[in-house]
């Protein structure tokens, strides 16, 4: 019963991975440039000691001590009484953030499918690799949010949540950012989403979501129309978001400025993440999610 | 520089320019595009006007170029003119030869067009009144067109759009050409200060300009001063063949017969066989093909001689007709392909001689070919309906022995004896003894008459109105004469027939038999019906105030009415061919216009035209425009400048 379900649900996430790509990713797992703490005991290394395989340090004992950790070859040459320190191996939490305002949908390939399809992957390699996954959505707040999963069950759940928010809806990053924090717990990585094209709230926003406890990575997906329009005439470009409009007449240096504002606001962002210690990550939204996935994300070192 | 038609500009300036502005000034209605977020663009068109501080400028610099792109279209529609010549302003008049040799089409379409061509451009290349110019240098021009008699079409005026008017509707005649009369009519204007010329008067002559072939017949009646007259020969082919002259006639024996002479002349150097072709009522009767020889020069090479072929038909036809002979070979010129005669049906006369008793004059007319002859006495004719008379004319000739009628019905009158009373001819005293000293052998009343022996026991001396002829004399008084008077003709002998020699004399048969003949002729339809073109249709002895309808080639239903005096006078006629005169409540009448002009149809261009022994060469180019139109010259600018505005808007644009 159990399994059947799994592949309804299985079936539902090549709707954005297809099965290549998915078995390429079994291969991979998620790293955080930050050993990170955490509750329950995983795969990974953290800083405190703990039960594991994984020889750390010897110590006296101390009274109170568990038996079962002292050293008893020690004992035996030293008659000392030495405790084997392990190091704690910790699960990894993995928090992915994407952006459904209504200005997601728009673009050629669209933004959304791009992020979608993204999440989906990352999602994939923390479930797969047993680490823990919270995928939060959010436009003017967070709009939904699949708490601490673990394991390959949880594979449907996840793709029905990706394939379920509908892009809408005017965003508020700032909000959105408080919301996620409140409700952050623990330690992390966290993968924000968007096109981070947020008229305010950017830099507030931002810093709300950098902490010791969580290796941010920022990616942005721009559709091609916004790296390089091409675009001719006397247009009245319209905000989907709040329908601000703007009259303009494309002109040559028209075009100039712009793309010089692109690339100014894509550094800018980018500048703001590396002082931060987050990393940063502009993708377009034609490329190929695999390519991105298993190439660039390799080379930051998100996935190994 | 000057413009041509500056009103039109202005209008259209009025018209256009409000509404570029208001184009360039209406909203943009712009395509909407949505997008992800407009925060980037903004900051980019803030740049964009930070950046170029002279947004504003280059905004508005395709309408600015727009409007110069207006401006030059307009002034072009405005029609300026770079004049090239200068001095103060001139007089011309265009003599415009508008006669058959002008219709000939060897310069396509005809010379007539092509010397109106030329007009036209002379006229073009005139200064007009400058618009924005205080001082008023414009040119004036008249124009006269000329056949056998000058039309002045336009007096002297610098109005360019009239001018051009004016040589346009010129249209070719059919008629000779002299030139006499128009460069008389042309001086005399000259003299006189235009419609527009203030208070200026001819200080300096005209300037005469003559657009014709050549061919003008009366060179040695013209004078004119040194450079008086320039002339453009217009013409280059001289391959004519041309119906010179053609008569018809029935035969005296039997009026059944018709004898058709014609002369076709060859103005071509090559001798040429052509077809001849009569018809009669549009129905061929007969073709003949004719050899014509060339023409012959002559070594001095003015008077050449056209080849020249009489050619005669011979037929039978009883009715009235139009008889017409064509030569169907094509050649330059038209009108002188075809020569028409009327042929009036064989006619008999009927006369009434009213007279007491007189064997002589009885036996003299019976003599004579006549339908019939009735008699009646004096008070028989008295109480005869006058009115029957007049409008039926049951009568061609009245013939009065002795008797004064007391009224005259409308008839043709051959008188013996005492003038009727009413018809301005005084009787004031009898004279007695005369012999004739003088008679009029070619007039038909008197062909073949030898009146030497004639001698007058006792005849009225008879004073005649100034309009009357007379057609022979005694020593102290006319003899006979012809009066007409109310629709009648009187042919007047001024004297008792038994108180003369004359019965004994053979000279007297003949003279009944010409003049009832000639009064015959002179009833209805046996008028002149042939004439010459330039001749006018005549019609005499209708009802005063007759309305008649005038038709013919290229026109008909021409409303006509006769004068006070009963005459129909239809002067335009200009084109060969068959006229119609129709009357109310009688027949048809026709007449053929010929041109029969052995001089028109000599259509050889002459490079030089001798006034009164002094030559004067043609022009050895066409005339040219003296001035410069810069019409193009703004419309290239308009070009260049939507050329610009399109590079500009493209760079502006490009991506």
């Amino acid at each position: 019963m159990n399994r059947i379900k799994t592949a309804t649900h299985r079936r539902r996430l090549t709707e954005l991975l297809d099965p290549d790509f998915m078995s390429r990713l079994d291969s991979l797992d998620l790293l955080s440039r930050k050993i990170l703490k955490s509750k329950l005991q995983g795969e990974r290394r953290s800083k405190r000691r703990g039960q594991s395989v994984e020889f750390a340090d010897h110590r006296p004992y101390v009274a109170g001590d568990d038996l079962r950790f002292v050293d008893w070859n020690i004992y035996g040459r030293l008659e000392q009484l030495f405790l084997k320190l392990f190091l704690e191996e910790q699960d990894l939490t993995i928090h992915i953030v994407i952006d459904i305002s209504a200005s997601l949908s728009l673009g050629e390939p669209a933004k959304e499918l791009f992020i979608k399809k993204l999440a989906a992957a990352l999602g994939y390699v923390s479930l797969v690799n047993n680490n823990r996954l919270t995928i939060s959505s959010f436009s003017e707040g967070v709009k939904g949010q699949l708490k601490n999963m673990r394991g390959r069950n949880y594979i449907g759940a996840m793709a029905e949540f990706l394939l379920t928010s509908d892009c809408e809806g005017p965003s508020h990053f700032d909000s959105s950012c408080r919301q996620l924090v409140a409700g952050r717990t623990g330690s992390g990585i966290m993968i924000v989403l968007s096109d981070f094209l947020f008229k305010e709230g950017l830099d507030t926003g931002l810093r709300r979501l950098i902490s010791r406890q969580y290796d941010l990575y920022v990616i942005q997906v721009l559709s091609p129309e916004e790296l390089a329009p091409e675009i001719t005439g006397d247009l009245k470009l319209v905000d989907i978001e709040d329908d601000d409009t703007a009259e303009i007449t494309i002109s040559g240096a028209l075009l100039k400025y712009y793309k010089r504002n692109i690339t100014a606001y894509c550094n800018e962002l980018k500048e703001f993440c590396a002082r931060r210690g987050a990393a940063y990550v502009l993708a377009n939204s034609a490329d190929s999610v695999e390519s991105l996935t298993l190439n660039y994300l390799r080379r930051i070192r998100l996935l190994r | 520089m000057e413009w041509l038609t500056p009103l039109t500009a202005l209008y259209a300036a009025a018209a256009t320019l409000p509404l570029l502005l208001l184009l360039y000034f209406l909203k943009l209605k712009r395509r909407e595009q949505i997008i992800s977020s407009t925060l980037l663009w903004k900051r980019a068109i803030q740049d964009l006007q930070v950046n170029a501080p002279f947004q504003k400028l280059r905004r508005n610099i395709l309408l600015l170029l727009q409007l110069l792109m207006l401006l030059a279209i307009l002034l072009a529609l405005a029609g300026p003119i770079l004049s090239l010549t200068t001095g103060p302003s001139r007089r011309f008049v265009l003599l415009i030869d508008r006669s058959a040799s002008m219709s000939a089409n060897d310069i396509e379409p005809t010379r007539l067009d092509a010397a109106k061509k030329q007009a036209g451009t002379f006229v073009e290349s005139l200064r007009g009144k400058t618009f924005f110019s205080l001082k008023d240098e414009s040119d004036q021009v008249m124009i006269i067109a000329f056949d056998d008699h000058a039309k002045v079409m336009c007096n002297f005026t610098s109005d360019k759009h009239q001018l051009h008017s004016t040589i346009e509707a010129i249209t070719a005649g059919d008629g000779g050409s002299t030139l006499a009369e128009a460069i008389v009519v042309a001086r005399a204007f000259a003299q006189s200060p235009g419609t527009e010329a203030n208070n200026r008067s001819a200080e300096t002559p005209a300037q005469l300009i003559l657009f014709s072939d050549g061919r003008i017949r009366d060179v040695e009646q013209i004078a004119v001063g040194t450079g008086e007259l320039i002339f453009n020969c217009i013409g280059k082919s001289q391959q004519n063949i041309a119906i010179t002259a053609m008569q018809a006639r029935r035969s005296y024996e039997d009026p059944d017969e018709i004898s058709v002479f014609a002369t076709i002349a060859n103005y071509d150097t090559e001798e040429t066989t052509c077809d001849v072709q009569l018809s009669i009522n549009d129905n061929v009767q007969a073709i003949k093909a004719v050899t014509i020889p060339p023409q012959k020069t002559s070594d001095t090479g003015v008077a050449a001689q056209p080849g020249k072929v009489s050619i005669d038909f011979s037929l039978s036809h009883v009715d009235p007709g139009v008889l017409e002979v064509r030569q169907l070979q094509p050649d330059a010129l038209a009108c002188d392909d075809a020569a028409w005669a009327i042929l009036s049906p064989p006619r008999k006369l009927t006369v009434l001689l009213v007279t007491a008793g007189n064997v002589v004059l009885e036996s003299a007319l019976k003599a004579c070919p006549l339908a019939g002859l009735e008699l009646c006495s004096p008070d028989e004719f008295e109480v005869m309906d006058f009115g029957t008379i007049s409008v039926e004319q049951p009568y061609d000739v009245i013939v009065l022995d002795n008797h004064i009628p007391a009224q005259l019905p409308k008839c043709r009158y051959l008188v013996f004896g005492h003038p009727p009373e009413g018809i301005d001819v005084l009787v004031p005293e009898q004279l007695e003894n005369q012999v004739i000293v003088d008679w009029r052998p070619r007039h038909p009343v008197l062909k073949y008459v030898n009146l030497m022996n004639l001698f007058a026991a006792k005849c009225f001396k008879i004073t005649l109105p100034r309009d009357a002829e007379t057609l022979a004399e005694f020593g102290q008084s006319p003899a006979l004469a012809l009066v007409r008077r109310k629709g009648s003709i009187f042919l007047l002998a001024g004297f008792d027939i038994l108180q003369t020699n004359w019965p004994f004399e053979p000279s007297f048969i003949l003279f009944c038999y010409n003049a009832t003949a000639f009064l015959g002729t002179q009833a209805g339809q046996n008028q002149e019906t042939n004439l010459q073109v330039g001749q006018p249709i005549i019609v005499e002895g209708l009802a005063p105030e007759t309305p008649a309808e005038v038709s013919g080639p290229g026109f008909s239903g021409n409303e006509i009415k006769a004068n006070a005096a009963g005459t129909i006078r239809f002067p335009g006629i200009d084109k060969v061919g068959v006229y119609g005169l129709k009357v109310p409540e009688q027949p048809l009448r026709l007449f053929a216009v010929n041109l029969l002009d052995s001089q028109e149809s000599n259509i050889e261009p002459m490079r030089e035209i001798i006034l009164s022994g002094q030559a004067i060469q043609a022009q050895d180019n066409p005339i040219s425009r003296s001035n410069l139109p810069l019409w193009p010259f703004l419309v290239g600018i308009a070009l260049i400048l939507a050329l610009l505005e399109w590079l500009i808007y493209n760079s502006k644009v490009r991506i």
